[in-house]
């Protein structure tokens, strides 16, 4: 190639950079910003998923003073498959949540899920061992894959997909809880609270898998989601986490601990961080930081636990061991 | 299905009416009331329209939606693309079926309905054009079996490690391939979906199973009771699908069964 190509093709590439720098300046890719001056995290230690849970997350929530009383919360695990912990969020976390939030007043707590694997949530409710808690504490469970749906136009247009169909009972929601299992995952390279939100997407429209996601891209169609239906609170399950081939064929990981937060992209990046990776690896986080949370340490406040620094970084997929921080 | 699931005439008439009214103006139906693309339904409606003796012109519509509808990597670029540089799933991107909606890959359980559909609708004068799309369909569902038998949405080898089958994927799947000549793939899936059978306590799973395996002559009646006995007076059954499969399942060798292929 001649030096003039070169030259060229250079200035090509330089105008081409600049042109987009200033589109997204100029027309950004979302139309809203979520981003607090400081976010608010809590690593709580729980070794078990035992009866004292319930009073480790109500410590954990007291911490962040928030306000739920007279409102409809939205608990929404990651409920994918019928198999063993830990592969779904644990019910015994789930339970507790849903007793702390009616303590703190709400007027309804709802548990929501759309798995993404399995066409039968009956058969994965059933195997995640939720249905006993639902029914002793008289939670409803809602089926997101087959709720009644309302078309929404999506508040940022990373995916291009520009509206989707919701269910009501996430629209109707005043409060909504993301509950991940913390686990690494094949496609995204960790699946937490940001990625969970996949499971609101009814499955009854999109299929199963929710395959137009992953054809319009799994990180666009994530940070599409997320700004559309804001996450209120987070509270990560990293009891048992996973590690490796995640999020079905991974390994338990005992990490022993739970994240509470209110910043979605906060709980995530903690969470990264806990694994052992760098959270601005994860291009949904370091998207997301323009304007669904924030990821950086000096913008969260840790109101529990300090992160530690002895972490054994989790086991990835070879594809993925750019995630692990140097 | 709630459609077939119906026995007073004036009921099923409306509910029929309800039917034809809502297809597309492109021959498709749209997952629920109120969206106006496409979808996986299709194929139901067209199964439900056909086994009800319903001649209409809305099937011919439905069935030339069917033969032109595909995943996306029945495209070339896909294709290529699946072949070389994206191998972590292991299939065969030749060999495509139905996607769940318009823009999306094929997947096992719409690929299975959309079989059974053209199916029924042309048992008695088939096209070369459906005959070609069958053998694909059929085809597609033989790549994407799990290692050991059964079926999950389509994924059967991921990053080198073989998936687990699902009882409705499975059960679905087996519904489209009734009529085909018995194989190792088959058998395989048979003998699991029995084997699965025995501790299946979710209402729809158990309920396709029941329809799946009553057309492989296999016996039901103890599943039947079990599915009586899970659903109880079936208050507790919170959505219609599942209503209306229940009630195909617990009905099955009674009435004409609505996924039955002739051969």
């Amino acid at each position: 190639m001649s030096i003039n190509r070169r030259r060229a093709l250079g200035a090509a590439a330089a105008a081409a950079a600049t042109v987009g720098v200033e589109a997204r300046t100029l027309w950004p890719q979302h139309t809203v910003d979520y981003r607090r001056a400081q976010s608010r995290v809590a690593v709580l230690n729980a070794e078990a998923y035992s009866e004292g849970l319930e009073e480790t997350v109500f410590r954990g929530l007291r911490l962040f003073r928030i306000n739920v009383r007279g409102m409809r919360v939205l608990l929404k695990p990651n409920l994918v498959e019928d198999l063993p912990e830990p592969v779904n969020t644990n019910p015994v976390l789930v339970g507790a949540t849903a007793r702390c939030f009616l303590r703190l007043g709400a007027r309804q707590v709802v548990v929501g899920e759309g798995p993404g694997h399995q066409r039968d949530t009956e058969l994965v409710v059933e195997a995640a061992g939720l249905r006993p808690m639902l029914r002793e504490k008289q939670i409803e469970f809602v089926d997101l894959n087959r709720d009644e749906l309302r078309r929404v136009r999506l508040k940022a247009r990373y995916s291009g997909l520009g509206e989707l169909w919701l269910p009501r009972g996430v629209l109707a929601s005043d409060f909504v809880v993301s509950m991940p299992k913390i686990k690494t995952h094949h496609w995204a390279g960790v699946t937490l609270s940001l990625k969970n939100m996949f499971g609101i997407v009814p499955g009854m429209k999109y299929g199963w898998p929710k395959n137009l996601l992953h054809w319009h891209g799994i990180h666009e169609s994530i940070l599409d989601i997320c700004a559309t239906v804001p996450i209120h609170f987070v509270i990560a399950d990293g009891i048992i986490a996973m590690e490796g081939n995640g999020p079905l064929q991974g390994t338990p990981r005992e990490l022993g601990k739970i994240v509470l937060a209110d910043d979605p992209v906060a709980a995530d990046a903690t969470c990264a961080r806990l694994m052992g990776f760098d959270p601005l690896q994860v291009r949904h986080l370091s998207d997301g930081s323009r304007f669904l949370g924030n990821p950086r340490a000096d913008r969260i406040a840790m109101l529990a636990e300090p992160l530690g620094t002895r972490i054994r970084p989790f086991a990835v997929l070879p594809e993925f061991q750019y995630l692990v921080a140097q | 299905m709630s459609l077939l699931g119906l026995s007073p005439e004036r009921e099923s008439a409306s509910a029929f009416e309800f039917l034809l009214n809502s297809q597309l103006a492109n021959g498709a139906w749209p997952a629920f009331r109120g969206d106006t693309e496409g979808s996986w339904t299709t194929s139901l409606a067209l199964s439900t329209i056909v086994v009800t003796n319903h001649t209409s012109e809305a099937c011919q519509r439905a069935l030339k939606w069917l033969l032109a509808e595909k995943g996306e990597e029945g495209h070339w670029l896909w294709r290529w693309k699946f072949k070389t540089v994206d191998r972590n799933v292991r299939f065969d991107p030749d060999k495509y079926g139905w996607p769940w909606n318009h823009g999306a890959g094929s997947w096992v359980i719409p690929t299975a309905f959309s079989l059974i559909a053209i199916k029924q609708y042309t048992v008695c004068a088939r096209r070369e054009a459906s005959e070609a799309r069958i053998r694909l369909g059929v085809e597609m569902l033989f790549d994407r079996a799990c290692v050991d038998g059964g079926w999950n949405s389509g994924n059967s080898i991921v990053y080198g490690v073989p998936l687990r089958p699902h009882v409705e994927a499975t059960a679905i799947a087996l519904l489209a391939l009734q009529d085909e000549r018995r194989n190792e793939v088959v058998d395989k899936s048979l003998l699991w979906l029995r084997q699965r059978a025995a501790t299946v306590r979710s209402a729809s799973s158990l309920a396709w199973t029941i329809l799946s395996l009553f057309t492989y002559r296999e016996p039901i009646q103890q599943l039947q009771d079990r599915l009586a006995y899970i659903i109880g007076d079936g208050t507790d059954i919170r959505n219609n699908a599942t209503l209306a499969v229940v009630l195909l399942a617990l009905r099955c060798g009674e009435m004409i069964h609505p996924f039955m292929v002739l051969r």
